[in-house]
């Protein structure tokens, strides 16, 4: 039966942690809260240490919160973070996404800076500034970062964040064994979709939607141990899935897969969900990683990487692209069916439209198609937003923690 | 390698080829396009990722492979926007045995949205083809579609 619109508002029958506003998906103030409390405060992957590998090396990232930054291995091969910043008139110092600087120069009016931070020239310093202002007075912001869990370079913009191990706490545990070994970047690119950060990790954060892939249902949903997977909650708002054993054969045309991974089962699948908007996905043969980068409440730019052994031998690399491709690669038949289905949730929910109600409301256990791992995400989400996920504007607002 | 002049006729029958398999691709035409293929056909996308500094392998099948995935996708989801596929062939070498040509042809593909029908140029890239031309029609033996683009939205499930 349809419903009219008092019936379409009412709430639903559910807890209040098994459901949201929509709103949360669309409001531009929610979303300028979200980069300064969730994003400015998070520990948040900015590339590979495999993508800067000698000195001088350096990534440029565009971190979550809106800041620019540069990632720069210095001549002592130790990765530091600053602002993509010149403290002196604000403009972008590294322009390309990657290169190699033993100065970077700022090209507006060559004031140079080393890799550790330094201003190391100001051009006709002392005729512009005399005493007033000198080069120590001129560093660059650094950033705090840290290399971890399978070689990422994690930044935080918060200077008293905790340690990223105190952000992560057990919530890799299950996939440190499988990143003991020195992994590598073989696959990198870019998608920008209009939907909202959170819909894109809720589609990572929920297997209800493998109906939506025709590969997952025959080669998990109709295999044995599919329904035993199980989320697991951690503190910060992280959250895994464990594994089962995907029948890849079961895809027309798919192969077993040979090449596996060193300690991981045959057709093994580990999910984990690190909050605010990462996640690692160890499928088999392949390491996939999530991060995303909201642009604003219905823009989302994710990237998306590809990662193997740095051992591998061009045999064993060939088997992994060829994996990734067929399912995670751009032209590969789940992640665009992943991206259209985010893709439509932006384009149904509309700034300004009547708030609906998303349900969360599955319950089996927390197994597979639980919407558990969702919950849990609004729970943290909640936590540092200082506003329910449910009532974003309510009455019940408690102040922020975070 | 050495070249020889091409024919014009050959040249001809060649960018036909390459403008058919345009053609039978937009029109989601698979059987067209496969029958222009070489049983030895092999079709790869590439790219060249400057963010992590290496060439990268998109889609690396087959003609069976191919022929898979054209018969798959009804049973996926996927955007049904239609693509235009524009190439240019910019240079035909003949091999000196005159049995292959190696085609370079410049590549645009155009998205139209179903929903009012706005046209963005969705990618360009260049197609490397390896034709056979020892008898009969020339065929594609092989086909390297090198994308300069690499963003693509919510992407597409058909190749270029």
């Amino acid at each position: 039966m349809s419903r009219n619109a008092a019936e379409w508002s009412q709430l639903p029958k559910f807890p209040r942690s098994h459901f949201v506003d929509s709103r949360i998906y669309t409001d531009e103030a929610i979303f300028r809260e979200e980069q300064q409390r969730v994003f400015a405060k998070s520990w948040i992957i900015g590339c590979h240490e495999t993508e800067i590998p000698g000195a001088f090396d350096y990534r440029t990232f565009r971190h979550p919160g809106g800041t620019p930054l540069i990632i720069v291995r210095g001549d002592d091969m130790k990765v530091r973070c600053f602002y993509n910043v010149c403290p002196h008139r604000g403009n972008t110092l590294l322009y390309d996404p990657v290169g190699n600087a033993k100065r970077i120069t700022c090209i507006f009016h060559q004031w140079s800076f080393d890799t550790k931070g330094n201003c190391v020239d100001i051009t006709r310093e002392e005729q512009g500034f005399q005493k007033r202002f000198c080069k120590a007075d001129a560093g660059l912001r650094e950033v705090r970062a840290e290399i971890g869990f399978g070689g990422f370079v994690w930044v935080n913009l918060d200077d008293g964040a905790p340690t990223l191990a105190e952000y992560i706490g057990d919530a890799l545990s299950m996939l440190e064994p499988y990143m003991s070994m020195p992994l590598e970047v073989f696959h990198y690119h870019k998608a920008i979709v209009n939907t909202n950060y959170k819909l894109w990790h809720d589609t990572n954060s929920e297997f209800y939607h493998d109906y939506l892939h025709y590969f997952n249902r025959v080669t998990g949903m109709m295999q044995p141990g599919y329904f035993e997977r199980k989320y697991v909650g951690y503190p910060n708002g992280h959250a895994s899935v464990g594994s089962m054993t995907i029948k890849y054969d079961a895809y027309e045309g798919g192969k077993a897969r040979g090449v596996g991974w060193p300690g991981l089962a045959p057709g093994g699948w580990i999910l984990i969900d690190i909050f605010p908007a990462m996640t690692y996905n160890l499928r088999t043969s392949v390491l996939r990683m999530d991060t995303s980068i909201p642009l604003g409440p219905n823009q989302l730019l994710i990237e998306f990487r590809g990662l193997g052994l740095k051992s591998d031998t061009p045999e064993q690399r060939a088997e992994r692209v060829r994996d990734h491709n067929t399912i995670w690669g751009p032209f590969g038949r789940n992640l665009h069916e992943d991206l259209l289905a985010v893709h439509g949730q932006g384009r149904a929910m509309r700034p300004g439209s009547e708030a609906t109600w998303i349900l969360q409301g599955r319950e089996e256990n927390m197994t597979i198609h639980d919407e558990g791992g969702m919950r849990h995400f609004y729970a943290e989400w909640s936590r540092r937003m200082g506003r329910q996920a449910h009532d974003p504007y309510g009455a019940e607002r408690a102040p922020a923690t975070a | 390698m050495e070249s020889a002049p091409p024919m014009p006729a050959a040249r001809v029958a060649i960018e036909e080829l390459v403008y058919r398999s345009c053609l039978a691709l937009d029109a989601k035409d698979f059987k067209a396009y496969l029958d222009l293929c070489d049983e030895s056909f092999r079709y790869t996308i590439t790219a060249y990722s400057p963010e992590i500094r290496k060439d990268m392998i998109w889609l690396d099948h087959d003609k069976p492979e191919m022929q898979l995935l054209f018969s798959n996708l009804p049973k996926h989801i996927s955007d049904h926007s239609p693509l235009a596929r524009h190439a240019i062939v910019y240079t035909v070498e003949l091999g000196a045995d005159q049995r292959q040509a190696h085609v370079v042809s410049a590549l645009q593909v155009f998205k139209t949205s179903l929903d009012g029908g706005a046209t963005e140029l969705f990618a360009i890239g260049r197609y490397l083809d390896t034709v056979s031309v020892d008898g009969g029609s020339p065929r594609l033996q092989k086909r390297v579609v090198k994308l300069e683009t690499r963003q693509f939205g919510f992407g597409y499930h058909i190749p270029f």
